[in-house]
């Protein structure tokens, strides 16, 4: 069968999902189907059951908390959080990447919390996720856990989702003042695959920067968050200079391989052009 | 040769832009294509395909297949081998020794993709799961993949019956290069370039039914056919079946580009399917498949070229041995071996060429004629070479292709090998498109962006769209195949309501045939636009067709319209003899005008068409008998094109009628840092002579230069070490969109053919002049230091330009 016999189920609240999930033998959430469906296309997903939680309004939707973090509904769409002008103001590099991700009918229909939990490594969301400090609320049959994105994103493929568990919200802490974000990628052609991805953000206060995240997308299995490098970006002023800072990279063996695409070995060097790249670009945008 | 040519400019719908006539059913998705129509007690197939590259089949086993639900029945290759003769091949001896079916052949798969058992089920779901259940058991064989190991004398065989890799080999040899290189002020050398692997990915993969009526013992295959009645002839051989017992039907197709001249492949295991069960069999192929085996074009070594010059400047000519990857079988190979020397002197006035040719086995997906078939392939080598002499001995790259270029004052142009090249007019192409690009402002452009990270480079792509070839070109090939010409049939009929109906044998893909063919019926016959209706589709049992009618080798412009006006003449003969009879005329006093049969000089002696075809429908009492029984309302024709057999020994003679033109210009950024090409502009001005249809021509170009561009910088049907397709669909086939291409600059020039009906000349192919124009932007760019040998140039490889890639590879030798 294209489509081998299966179970569609669609649950009215993230509970009924959650029971679904739990009770269902080979159940799998369904919510923007942009990977998803493909798989089961081309044979490489087999699950029993789709559940379908992309009509569940609890899951859907962007909030402010009084703190200013970003509350967003697993389900969200990139469309919903491109034209989201409180989103833009707030934290402009996640409604930026939703904006400018493949083409408007993925926008329409792929979640966050989708491309998230799918953790491709050439997916766009989790080094932007690590570098955001984001937390995931997971849902599960004994209640509800929050992860960092650190403990969420756990190798290809894979998260901190168990077996009868649903993402439910990922909330993004306010952006400190004087921060710049920026993401900086090589792709095949305009809109398919990544071949590497940085993402960094600087926290600049008084022309130096006090923290620092620099992450890698596209070569890993999960994001990579590079240690050597913000240490060497925190405590500095904001200059174009840092950009220097990347290479550390060169200590840090970035495990990659050879694909369709290109070598290993391009990916890497790759890698480090995008990272300078983005240092640079998150300097200037770093208000100081 | 004298063509009464009919002036397009006194004509009210030829060589304007009429709104094309399929638009609105394709628009609103009410297009019939292979696999939309509804058939009753349809069944479908789908195939087991070879995981290897080469491997002996030990066993099959197909008893969870039978227990698949819907599962109907399979074909197996002992079955193949019994109920079918192999098809044709077109090469003498030892290539002739390929036996090639719808299945695996001889026990062996030779490339990964190949169809092995083909199922059928009530599904195309079922016959896919059906498919899936079906345990082939293979034992690997060692594998070859790259040409060049392909023709060494230990490389393993794809054809142990043939007894080397080598189908088809032949050395063109015109004009004294060795004189040339020996005593020209100059000689570059380069020791090896290679043109890619890619397709034409068409928005519509092949789909075909075939029925099997048993009362009447007759086939019928509906789908994507792009030469029905090559394919009838190829399927009444393989099938055993009588010719006159098969029909081809198309009806939409959604793109071919030539490489649908292959689908009686399939459509033979279909056919015996349908026989066998006595159901309707339907095969869609999927997209994954059509990566696997829907037709790859040529790829291409060049070795050991040299090219002759003199210090002036001018090129003397070249020479180089080609191995041309035409996969595991020849089909409609290798005909490429013969089919790149219509365009042998590409644009300019080489006086020498000698080229040792091979035709080369490897265990990869069969080659299929892909858009500019052959040529494109010479005529990057030839661009490619010009670029790289312009680089080394310093000539000016604008200067030295003006000077080479065929100039318009020598037309008609007779090249080395005897091929005419109607007529044209390159170098003013060139200026314009330099003037689109803004040459000298681009080249201002290129000096500010030094040192900023960023390169600019300015190529130039010169190619020809070799269009209606002579067929005699396959006797170079071998002598004893019965081709010479080439000729196109159509069918015009005024109908019992005065509307006329048009059927032309070739076959549309999307080129938007039904309106130019009603743009020059309705000014032949001086009737509007809407009154002409085309019949969609093709049918090879119509008397609209001739052996060779199809689509391929850009000429439907000449063959296709060429017949319709014939066809169109002898009906307006005979509704000028029922006007003539009823107004009491002579025939000759008769002029068609305003949707009338009108007496010349006296327009109130009128009868409108629907009167002429009322009263020959219904009341032929009403004419003089001798009229009544001459005249059917009915005109059929076939446009012959103008052609000899070629002289075989010399290989030399006229093998295409016309030559389009397409000059290409463009300026790239490059980011030295990732090597990652940008396309800041992009011209092209394209001459196809006399326009039928301004609109349809510029998106034919378009198309053509889209799909250039997008094989220039992401499309690659490489192969792995293992045989393995690493791109095997658009999940890593990167196809360009809109997304990937800048907005085109066009504009045109009109070159008249003097050779053809109303001065037009085929197109829509073209030449691949952005693989030339992109190869040339890139060296461009990365200057002296490096030189780009490749048609395919991702970023990865454009760094590796940057870094000196393949210097070494090329000499000056003096």
């Amino acid at each position: 069968m294209l489509l081998p016999p299966l179970r569609y189920l669609r649950p009215e609240t993230p509970e009924d999902a959650v029971a679904m999930l739990s009770d269902v033998d080979g159940s799998v959430v369904l919510a923007g189907g942009q990977t998803l469906m493909n798989m089961l296309k081309l044979d490489l997903a087999h699950p029993d059951a789709l559940v379908d939680v992309h009509r569940i309004d609890a899951l859907r939707g962007i909030e402010h908390d009084a703190d200013g973090t970003l509350v967003v509904g697993a389900a969200t769409t990139y469309a919903e959080l491109a034209r989201s002008p409180e989103v833009r103001r707030s934290h402009p590099a996640v409604a930026e990447m939703a904006a400018g991700l493949v083409d408007r009918q993925v926008r329409n229909r792929g979640t966050i919390g989708g491309n998230c939990c799918l953790n491709d490594p050439t997916s766009n969301y989790p080094p932007l996720m690590v570098a955001l400090d984001a937390r995931f609320r997971v849902l599960g049959r004994d209640g509800e856990r929050r992860l960092p994105a650190s403990e969420f994103f756990r190798g290809t493929l894979a998260t901190a989702v168990g077996r009868g568990e649903l993402l439910t919200t990922i909330e993004i802490p306010p952006m400190p003042q004087g921060s710049g974000v920026a993401h900086e990628h090589l792709q095949v052609g305009a809109d398919s695959w990544a071949i590497a991805r940085a993402v960094v953000r600087l926290d600049v206060a008084d022309g130096v920067v006090a923290d620092a995240r620099a992450v890698l997308g596209a070569v890993y299995g999960s994001p990579l968050r590079l240690p050597e490098v913000e240490r060497r970006l925190i405590g500095q002023r904001a200059t174009p200079d840092l950009a220097e800072a990347a290479d550390a990279l060169q200590d840090v063996d970035v495990q990659t391989a050879d694909d369709v695409h290109c070598s290993a070995a391009y990916r890497r060097e790759m890698a480090e052009v995008q990272l300078r790249r983005a240092i640079r670009a998150a300097v200037e945008r770093s208000v100081q | 040769m004298t063509i009464e040519q009919t002036r397009p400019d006194t004509r009210r719908f030829t060589g304007k832009a009429m709104p094309r006539k399929e638009d609105a059913r394709l628009l609103k998705a009410q297009g019939e294509f292979g696999d939309d129509t509804p058939v009753a007690n349809l069944a479908y197939m789908a195939f087991v395909r070879s995981p290897y590259a080469h491997a002996r089949i030990v066993d099959i086993d197909v008893s969870a297949a039978e227990k698949v639900d819907g599962y109907l029945g399979c074909l197996l290759p002992d079955e193949v081998a019994e109920l079918t003769d192999p098809y044709a091949e077109l090469q003498g001896p030892p290539g002739d020794a390929e036996v090639d079916r719808c299945l695996a052949a001889g026990g062996k798969v030779r490339f990964s993709g190949e169809p092995v058992v083909a199922v059928a089920a009530t599904s195309r779901e079922a016959a896919r799961d059906a498919a899936a259940a079906v345990v082939v058991d293979y034992e690997p064989l060692p594998h070859v993949v790259d040409t060049r190991k392909a023709v060494e004398p230990d490389a393993p065989l794809v054809h142990d019956q043939v007894g080397c890799n080598v189908a088809f080999e032949s050395t063109f040899d015109w004009g004294d290069i060795d004189f040339a290189l020996e005593n020209a002020d100059h000689v570059i050398e380069v020791d090896e370039l290679h043109f890619h692997r890619f397709s034409s990915t068409p928005l519509e993969c092949t789909a075909i039914t075939a029925e099997y009526d048993a009362g009447t013992d007759t086939f019928t295959f509906t789908g994507g056919f792009a030469t029905p009645q090559l394919a009838t002839l190829n399927l009444a051989g393989a099938l055993r079946h009588p010719t006159n017992k098969l029909r081809v039907l198309s009806k939409d197709i959604g793109g071919s580009f030539g490489i649908k001249l292959n689908t009686h492949i399939p459509a033979t295991a279909a056919a015996l399917l349908a026989r066998k069960l006595g159901r309707p069999i339907r095969w869609t192929e999927t997209r994954t498949e059509s990566h696997q085996m829907g037709g790859h074009g040529n790829e291409r070594w060049f070795r050991n070229v040299k090219m002759a010059l003199q210090s002036d400047g001018t090129v003397l000519g070249l020479s180089y041995e080609a191995l041309d990857d035409v996969g595991a079988y020849t089909r409609y190979e290798p005909l490429g071996a013969v089919i790149w020397t219509q365009v042998a002197n590409a644009c300019y006035q080489l006086k020498h060429l000698r080229v040792h040719y091979r035709s080369v086995y490897t265990n990869k997906c069969p080659t299929h004629p892909n858009r500019g078939y052959s040529r494109t392939q010479h005529l990057w080598l030839v661009e490619r070479m010009m670029d790289i002499a312009a680089h080394k001995l310093g000539f000016d790259p604008v200067e030295f292709r003006m000077k080479n270029y065929i100039q318009p004052d020598q037309y008609p142009y007779t090249t080395v090998n005897g091929c005419v090249y109607d007529s044209g007019n390159l170098p003013e192409s060139l200026r314009k498109a330099l003037e689109l690009i803004d040459y000298e402002e681009a080249r201002q452009l290129q000096r500010a962006a030094a040192g900023t990270g960023k390169r600019i480079g300015i190529g130039i792509g010169s190619t020809l769209d070799s269009g209606t070839n002579n067929f005699g070109q396959a006797r170079l090939l071998n002598p004893h195949l019965p081709f010479g010409g080439n000729s196109e049939a159509a069918l015009v009929r005024l109908g019992i309501d005065g509307a006329v109906y048009a059927t032309t044998g070739a076959v549309a893909f999307g080129q938007g045939h039904e309106t130019t063919i009603s743009q020059v019926v309705a000014d032949e016959l001086g009737v509007s636009y809407d009154d002409v209706h085309v019949q969609r589709g093709s049918d090879s049992g119509l008397s609209a067709q001739m052996g060779l009618s199809g689509s391929y080798a850009s000429q439907f412009a000449v063959t296709g319209i060429g017949a319709m006006l014939n066809a169109t003449r002898k009906l307006a003969a005979e509704i000028k003899q029922v006007a003539a009879a009823v107004l009491g005329v002579k025939p000759e006093e008769i002029e068609l005008a305003d949707g009338k049969a009108r007496v010349v000089g006296d327009a109130e002696k009128a009868l409108p068409l629907s009167d002429v075809a009322g009263i020959v429908h219904f009341s032929p009492a009403s004419l003089p008998r001798e009229v009544a029984e001459n005249v059917g309302l009915v005109g059929r024709a076939v446009y012959s094109a103008p052609f000899d057999l070629p002289d075989l020994e010399r290989k030399y003679g006229n093998l295409t009628l016309t030559y389009a033109t397409q000059i290409h210009a463009c300026v790239v950024e490059i980011d030295e840092e990732t090597g990652q090409t940008t396309l800041l502009r992009y011209a092209m001005v394209d001459d196809c002579g006399t326009p039928i249809n301004p609109m349809v021509i510029e998106g034919q170009v378009h198309g053509a230069t889209a799909h250039g561009i997008s094989a220039a910088l992401f499309e690659d049907m490489a192969y792995d070490e293992n045989g393995q397709l690493r791109a095997g669909n658009f999940y890593d086939y990167h196809a360009a969109t809109a997304f990937d291409l800048p907005s085109f600059r066009y504009a045109n020039v009109v070159s008249p053919s003097p050779f053809t009906p109303i001065g037009a000349k085929g197109m829509g192919e073209g030449g691949g002049a952005p693989l030339q124009a992109i190869s040339a932007a890139i060296q461009d760019a990365v200057g002296d230091s490096a030189a780009v040998l490749d048609s395919f140039n991702p970023p990865e490889r454009v760094l590796r330009l940057l870094r000196g890639l393949n210097a070494e590879k090329v000499k000056v030798i003096r």
